[in-house]
């Protein structure tokens, strides 16, 4: 393998528009930034209800979340294809194997870490934040959504890992999204198999675009945590 | 004197410690009263209470008339009620929006509350300040933004905590002063302080309070 030689044909790919390379990044992309919208909404909402009321069952959930952090995506995988095959009780949906399947996945893998940075920013969110709006008048929603936007940074923070987590795992997306090209194949699973195959051109093309995701998220967060202190 | 706010007695415990245990208490409309006492008599505590924001034991409260549920108070009733933090808290936006926050909460949009944000902003002097983030405010500075957001609400009670507390020179003065019109406008007002100035502005009631029972003086 001449290393050298993949990685400047890899470049020359990136550069020349390869339809297929593109396609794959649009795939990935595409997949994990509608999980990341279907998933934020109830995250935040759960992450602010642990953080701000009490009630039975509370410390349960929120252990859950913690454990959930580190689940292994294959295991997500492997749960939602026995939902979601034929046989299985979901079977009718005919989900298998499509984007909407990978989308569920990355949705479940991505909602605890939205939900855990969404407790820990209303957690260290100033408390006069909350009671100010309320004293000034506001309807709980409303001083709901002050307290979130006071504490928007470290939120905002929250769908960034999340977006870190989903765009670049592989178990799950390849398990019920079956790595079909220019249907399902995202990154990830594009990188396994094309180095399966020994052509590491595309693998390193690929991997070059996953570090620059994983770069562009480093620098947001950190100018995010330099803006809100992740306030 | 019309009663605008009564409660029979009032309890808040922590553990075993009981922190306030008071008697009969009534707030006339357009009366101002001061409470004085120590560091952790409960000033604060009986402010916070009676706002709504903390839970205490409470018999016989009544608004106007209107019997109440401590910890639920009606909507009518907590738009009657501001209560202004020792250390008032701004929003991260600027201090125009701060002040219309209250007005937008209660539905008043557009040119009126623009028309009523102007006129608060002008009464606080903070016409220089409106577009600043209040992050870059002083103490004084804060404190005068979380009375004029209070003001233009109109409400019938204001709950000020340590109005003038941490503040010297003149950002205290500015503070007295505004205070000062809120008392000659016949607002009501329930004040927790230490401030000799403030404590003997014209028309004040004084009281003190000491292990859990409060006392005109």
């Amino acid at each position: 393998m001449d290393i050298l030689a993949s990685t400047r044909l890899a470049f020359a790919l990136l550069f020349s528009g390869d339809a297929e390379l593109w396609t794959i990044i649009w795939i990935s992309l595409r997949v994990s930034l509608i999980a990341l919208a279907v998933a934020t909404p109830p995250a935040v909402v759960l992450g602010y209800a642990l953080a701000h009321k009490r009630f039975p069952g509370r410390r349960i959930l929120v252990v859950l979340i913690q454990g959930l952090l580190s689940f292994p995506t294959v295991v997500v995988g492997l749960i939602l294809y026995i939902l979601l095959t034929r046989q299985g009780p979901l079977g009718s949906w005919q989900l298998l194997f499509t984007q909407e399947a990978m989308i569920m996945g990355q949705a479940v893998i991505a909602f605890p870490v939205l939900a855990a940075f969404a407790l820990a920013a209303v957690q260290g969110a100033d408390p006069r934040a909350h009671e100010t709006a309320v004293s000034l008048g506001a309807s709980p929603l409303r001083a709901a959504l002050t307290t979130l936007l006071e504490v928007r940074f470290a939120v905002v923070a929250g769908v960034f890992n999340g977006f870190g987590r989903v765009i670049s795992e592989v178990g799950c997306a390849m398990m019920v999204g079956g790595n079909i090209a220019g249907v399902t194949r995202n990154i990830p699973t594009a990188i396994a198999l094309e180095t399966s195959k020994g052509d590491f051109a595309q693998g390193i093309a690929l991997g070059v675009v996953l570090m620059l995701f994983a770069l562009g998220i480093s620098i947001t967060l950190g100018l995010l945590q330099g803006r809100g202190g992740l306030k | 004197m019309s009663v605008l706010l009564s409660f029979r007695h009032l309890r808040k415990t922590f553990g075993e410690r009981k922190l306030l245990d008071l008697d009969p208490f009534v707030i006339g409309e357009g009366e101002a009263y001061v409470i004085t006492g120590d560091n952790g008599s409960g000033k604060t505590t009986l402010l916070r209470i009676l706002a709504g924001l903390e839970p205490g034991e409470i018999a016989g409260f009544e608004y106007r008339g209107l019997p109440l549920t401590h910890g639920r108070l009606p909507e009518d009733v907590r738009h009657d009620i501001v209560y202004v933090h020792q250390h008032p808290y701004l929003f991260h936006t600027t201090v125009v929006h701060n002040i219309g926050y209250g007005l937008a909460a209660r539905g008043i949009d557009g040119a009126e509350r623009e028309r009523l944000v102007e006129e608060a902003v002008a009464w606080a002097g903070m016409n220089h300040l409106r577009g600043v983030p209040p992050a870059k405010l002083s103490g004084g500075e804060k404190q005068r933004v979380a009375l004029a957001r209070a003001r233009v609400l109109k409400p019938h009670l204001f709950l000020l905590d340590e109005p003038t507390a941490n503040l010297d020179g003149e950002a205290r003065g500015q503070a007295i002063a505004l205070i000062r019109q809120l008392v000659q406008d016949n607002g009501s007002l329930l004040i927790a302080c230490h401030d000799r100035e403030l404590i003997e502005l014209p028309g004040m009631r004084r009281f003190h309070l000491e292990n859990g029972k409060l006392d005109e003086v």
